[in-house]
């Protein structure tokens, strides 16, 4: 069973969804939600596996509010006509459905996640897990100004700390984020994540090379090639690490 | 050059050298002298090389484009022109009449005082010829260009008329389209009602196309379709209000303005607002002008600029349509209405 929220300002369409969904017998529409902050309260409180989300909304879009989120669900827009979120999904390839939303395509969208959750099954994660603390396969959303992805944090490479702001390292990207990294740092997974210096933290599977530095520290250069020091208190911890 | 210039400019030539020939006739009968076989010879050479060389020059003139010229920079060569030619014509006209004979003077003067002369007097001729044909053409040419700038004008107004008009926002049709799928179940009557509603918008956006104005009642119709779908989607969130002098009805508007004010105001103003708002329209008379007003729940910022297409183009398209008197502006009042006003001069006719 998928748990799923339906996001949408407008009641009709949010009915419409549910109806559509019916069909679906797989999905449970647990909640509700008519704006973005209605939106993350639910989405914290209840942990949905799925959400549908509109993109327009008054207060916050979808967008904004995809990206305070610690963690992002799996997430099918919704929209009626939007040229610039049509644009942004264009170049990033997450799936929508346009309003009124085609009962085909609606399959197909379901049916692309299902075989996601395939390869990574999210129900095999134990439910012990301390769910504060995200783990490899989790994904972020992060928007850079129109642009926004969807990415997976065994996919980043680096966080470097950028004033509030940290820069995010993944593929030919570095778009900024609002967390510092200390903040990142405590969420993050520490067997994976780990804070090279004052402004860095790495991710210890995409590391290229490690030289010996000055004083005794270390220099990590990463796959995309950014070189990063280890600081020399940091460098006994990474080789304790690093030996086990 | 048209066939009808050429045939025009020929007649000119004709008639114009032909009437000066035959004043001269004319004069020497009058005065001193008898009209001799050889007087008649002498004017028919000078009409003749008149034509000719005025002819050549025409042509000088025509290939070397000087007629597009500024008058400044055509003066010098016209000049130099006029006086090349005046030597050449009166060259054609000593070497002509003396070998066939048709010298009407007494006494023989030597060749070059003879050619001076002979050039002063085509001179009263040719300047003449071409001032004429110059200033014919200058007349020509400006009148030309500003049928051409008004053509333009023309052309603009209709292009630009013709965007503004077609502009209806795609988002809001497929939304409504979706809001009615929802009531098709939910309540197949007001789902019926809401088809009409946007078919009605739908036709009028289309129909806009063609004219240049409608009257208010029509406008004023299409946008309570409008925001009844619009209270279809936003429900409880849109509270509509309207305050319209009836005798406004009939006062004509542009087509599909009072709409796309509307629509903004829904666009910028409700649809932001997470508790929803008002919209609420007025249409009055006030002084001599038809009076327009738009209030919504909201904040100006930025509409103004960024996605402003509707508001630039208001003011632009009344001001095609009515003149400079028109107006439109948009301001904030009380702090979170926003305030759109039209102002229309009454065409007393």
């Amino acid at each position: 069973m998928i748990k799923a929220i339906i996001i949408d300002d407008e009641r009709l369409a949010r009915n419409e969804l549910k109806k559509l969904l019916m069909d679906f017998p797989e999905i449970e529409v647990i909640a509700e939600a008519a704006n973005a902050s209605e939106g993350v309260e639910k989405i914290d409180s209840l942990n949905p596996d799925l959400i549908f989300l509109d993109i327009q909304m008054p207060g916050k879009t979808g967008f904004d509010m995809l990206s305070e989120l610690e963690r992002a669900p799996n997430v099918i827009f919704t929209t009626a006509y939007d040229e610039y979120a049509l644009k942004a999904f264009e170049v990033n390839a997450l799936d929508y459905l346009l309003k009124p939303v085609e009962p085909k395509r609606l399959a197909d969208a379901l049916q692309k996640l299902q075989l996601e959750e395939d390869k990574e099954p999210i129900s095999d994660h134990p439910i012990s897990v301390n769910r504060s603390i995200l783990g490899e396969h989790d994904q972020v959303f992060v928007k850079d100004g129109e642009r926004c992805w969807f990415v997976k944090l065994s996919d980043i490479r680096l966080f470097e700390s950028v004033g509030n702001y940290a820069k995010v390292y993944f593929g030919a990207n570095k778009p900024l984020i609002l967390k510092s990294l200390n903040a990142l740092e405590e969420r993050l997974d520490e067997k994976v994540f780990f804070r090279a210096n004052r402004k860095h933290i790495v991710n210890l599977r995409l590391i290229e090379k490690i030289e010996p530095y000055f004083n005794g520290g270390l220099l990590l250069e990463m796959k995309g090639g950014e070189k990063i020091e280890v600081s020399r208190r940091q460098t006994v911890k990474f080789k304790e690490m690093m030996s086990l | 050059m048209p066939k009808n210039a050429s045939r025009y400019y020929w007649l000119c030539q004709i008639s114009g050298w032909g009437f000066l020939g035959l004043v001269m006739v004319l004069f020497s009968s009058t005065f001193e002298q008898k009209i001799t076989f050889k007087l008649i010879g002498f004017l028919a050479v000078v009409v003749v090389a008149g034509i000719f060389t005025t002819h050549i020059f025409r042509e000088v003139i025509r290939r070397s484009g000087w007629l597009m010229l500024p008058v400044e920079k055509a003066l010098p060569k016209l000049l130099i022109g006029v006086l090349l030619t005046c030597v050449a014509d009166s060259l054609i006209r000593i070497v002509v009449v003396d070998s066939l004979g048709l010298s009407i003077t007494r006494q023989k003067m030597d060749f070059l005082p003879r050619l001076l002369a002979t050039t002063f007097d085509n001179g009263l001729l040719i300047i003449p010829w071409t001032l004429i044909y110059y200033f014919y053409h200058y007349i020509e040419k400006s009148r030309k260009q500003q049928l051409d700038t008004l053509k333009l004008e023309a052309l603009v107004k209709e292009l630009e008329l013709k965007t503004i008009k077609s502009h209806i926002n795609p988002h809001f049709i497929f939304n409504a389209l979706n809001s009615i799928r929802a009531l098709v179940d939910e309540n197949p009557v007001r789902a019926r009602t809401a088809i009409t509603e946007l078919s009605n918008i739908l036709r009028s956006s289309m129909q806009a196309e063609k004219l240049e104005t409608v009257t208010f009642e029509k406008e004023l119709n299409i946008v309570k379709d409008y925001l009844a779908l619009e209270h279809i989607r936003f429900e409880d969130r849109l509270e509509i209000e309207y305050e319209i002098d009836e005798d406004t009805l009939d006062q004509p508007i542009p087509p599909m303005m009072l709409q796309t004010l509307v629509e903004n105001a829904i666009k910028h103003g409700i649809s932001k607002q997470v508790g929803g708002g008002k919209v609420k329209i007025v249409s009055d008379f006030s002084d001599n002008y038809h009076e327009l007003v738009i209030q919504n729940t909201g904040y100006l910022n930025g509409a103004r600029n960024g996605d402003g297409f509707g508001l630039a183009s208001t003011k632009n398209r009344l001001q095609i349509l009515f003149g400079q008197k028109a107006n439109f502006d948009i301001r904030e009042i009380d702090g979170n209405v926003v305030e759109a006003r039209v102002l229309i001069p009454i065409d007393t006719k």
